[in-house]
């Protein structure tokens, strides 16, 4: 219910022009036009493609093909050298395994405690209720390096400097306010007379939560989980400063630590920057429908 | 009547309550810490104005600041501009448009610092692929130091950083070019508006809800960019590239100083928060 909600505003717009289209062959209009704007999309798509194909490219090549002067394009020998290579000299398996278990971790913590704020924003209207959710907004803002230094110091403090714990804790600090502002969209989308009639069954208010709104939110709190999961995996500020150890590093920190090295090997880096890439890449693929409702918190509503 | 409104509204504060407080000892603390630690003199006790003295006096702080303002208004200005010329593009009746929202996207998706290593890979000035491409094309005459010289490395990185980030504008933008409801088209169309006319008068105030939103959005993520310089130039060379948040993070961590540190933080923080004010008061205002 909630999911059709957030849907509704571009999905009836997309399915509207595409009939449209279908009913008037001309749409696009005269044929230098249609020229132009597919020459246009075309000079974007390289510009967005290219460093890609640049990364898939030199990820492929040995070393030896990836220092050649000039460049080759397409890899003469592809090999799976580069990415065999991230993992065995690097522990890349490491880093991978830190940053799935802390961004899910921090994912799966913001949405739930996200949800019960939401859930309070959504329904009560109590004192201080704007003042509070302006708050909320603006922690958003705050810059990382203005909580950063005393986090380091903190977490030394109780001896969380350089765990997964630690960087749970911080990462918390970017994904709550986004899950709380996220969910509360989407719990105004679930029609309260749902609450009231499980209240009048002698539901309480937290069992109203967890047992109507929570499993109706589904596909939205999916999607929040994993939006929050996909800021924790992007961070690179955190972990460079609050963990250091080989054990506790993220991918994000392990690729950033392989550049600062005397020799770089570009196409173990390439293979590297592909391999965090692309958990990022399949999560928005499947996600892009719900991408633009939860990132503007609310502010699409028309 | 009355005792069920006062009940209502403890229910209201129990299900808000734990977020608060975590975010009050996560966020709230650790900003506190800074705030007063920016009052500190260096290595002392009691509280002072000298960091924030000093920090009006040090050219780098001073460099830094603009470096930051021209990375963060050029790619603001370049992700408005080529997000709203390709959502505009997207919303005519092409058949490839699903395709390419998603090819599009892909930038804006991967971690920045994997952005910034692939383009900091793409500008190497012998093995690099945009030197081997202009090279080709007739566009250089030389191989070029994309990353060295004196205003080259800023402008290097304001490239990568429109690449990286112009995704987002564009989703937004298109999302809310098709909220836009199409019989006011038709209407102006019977009513013989040329395109320019339509464009000022329908599509710019249907879409101003959405160009505030991705400015503000996209100002306050350009002002805290991170990982894209880091992993890019680490600042350098010299201070070429240094950016506010690069310049926080050496001074802390290389340099120790802690309060300087620290004031330069809350001086971000705080053209942060006032750029963000307008934003966030709209929203917190549509409730």
């Amino acid at each position: 219910m909630a999911r059709s909600e957030q849907r509704r505003g571009p999905m009836v717009a997309l399915g509207g022009r595409q009939q449209r289209s279908r009913g008037r062959l001309r749409g696009l209009g005269p044929w230098p036009f249609r020229v132009l704007v597919y020459g246009f999309l075309l000079v974007v798509a390289t510009y967005v493609l290219f460093p890609f194909a640049w990364m898939l490219s030199t990820a492929l090549k040995t070393e030896a093909e990836a220092l050649a002067i000039p460049p080759t394009w397409i890899p003469g020998e592809p090999t799976l050298d580069g990415i065999t290579g991230i993992w065995v000299r690097k522990n890349f398996g490491v880093y991978f395994f830190n940053s799935t278990v802390v961004s899910l971790a921090t994912a799966v913590l913001s949405v739930f405690f996200g949800a019960l704020a939401g859930y309070g924003f959504s329904r009560f209207h109590f004192p201080g209720r704007q003042v509070l959710m302006g708050f909320f907004l603006a922690t958003q803002m705050l810059p990382g390096v203005l909580l950063v230094g005393p986090y380091f110091k903190m977490l030394n403090a109780v001896g969380l400097y350089d765990t997964r714990t630690g960087l749970v804790i911080a990462f918390l600090t970017i994904c709550l306010p986004f899950a709380t502002w996220t969910m509360k969209g989407f719990i105004d989308g679930v029609p309260p007379e749902m609450d009231e009639a499980a209240l009048v069954d002698g539901c309480s208010r937290l069992g109203v939560f967890l047992r109507i709104i929570l499993p109706v939110l589904g596909p939205g709190m999916v999607a929040t989980i994993l939006f929050s999961f996909l800021l924790a995996w992007g961070d690179l500020l955190w972990a460079l400063c609050l963990t250091t150890s080989e054990n506790m590093i993220t991918v994000t920190l392990g690729i950033a630590r392989t550049v600062g090295e005397f020799r770089i090997i570009w196409p173990m880096l390439m293979a590297g920057s592909l391999l965090g890439g692309l958990p990022a890449i399949l999560l928005y693929l499947f996600l892009q429908r719900f991408l633009v409702a939860g990132l503007t918190a609310g502010a699409l509503k028309q | 009547m009355a005792t069920a409104r006062t009940k209502a509204i403890r229910t209201g504060y129990l299900f808000v309550l734990p977020a608060l407080l975590l975010l009050l000892g996560v966020l709230g603390l650790p900003a506190l810490v800074s705030l007063l630690l920016s009052f500190r003199p260096e290595g002392g006790g009691g509280l002072s104005l000298e960091q924030y003295r000093f920090l009006l006096q040090d050219s780098l702080f001073h460099q830094t600041f603009w470096n930051t303002g021209l990375l963060v208004v050029l790619s603001v200005a370049a992700h408005l501009g080529l997000g709203l010329a390709v959502a505009l593009a997207l919303n005519l009746p092409l058949r490839a448009q699903p395709v390419f929202r998603l090819v599009a996207l892909l930038p804006w998706v991967v971690p920045d610092v994997i952005a910034g290593i692939i383009w900091k890979w793409l500008y190497n000035p012998l093995n690099g692929a945009l030197n081997d491409v202009l090279l080709r094309l007739g566009l250089l005459a030389a191989p070029l130091d994309w990353l060295g010289g004196r205003y080259l490395p800023l402008v290097s990185v304001i490239l990568a950083n429109v690449w990286r980030g112009f995704p987002f504008v564009m989703l937004i933008l298109l999302a809310g070019l098709q909220a836009i409801p199409r019989e006011r088209y038709e209407a102006a169309n019977i009513d013989g508006a040329t395109a320019l006319q339509r464009f000022r008068y329908i599509t710019i105030p249907g879409l101003r809800k959405m160009l505030v939103v991705s400015l503000a959005l996209d100002t306050v993520w350009e002002v805290r960019r991170f990982g894209l310089i880091q992993a890019m130039t680490q600042g350098g060379p010299g201070s070429l590239t240094e950016i506010l948040s690069t310049l926080v993070y050496k001074q802390y961590f290389k340099f120790f100083r802690f309060e300087y540190a620290s004031a330069i933080a809350v001086v971000m923080t705080g053209v942060l928060l006032l750029v963000s004010l307008p934003y966030i008061r709209m929203i917190s205002r549509e409730e």
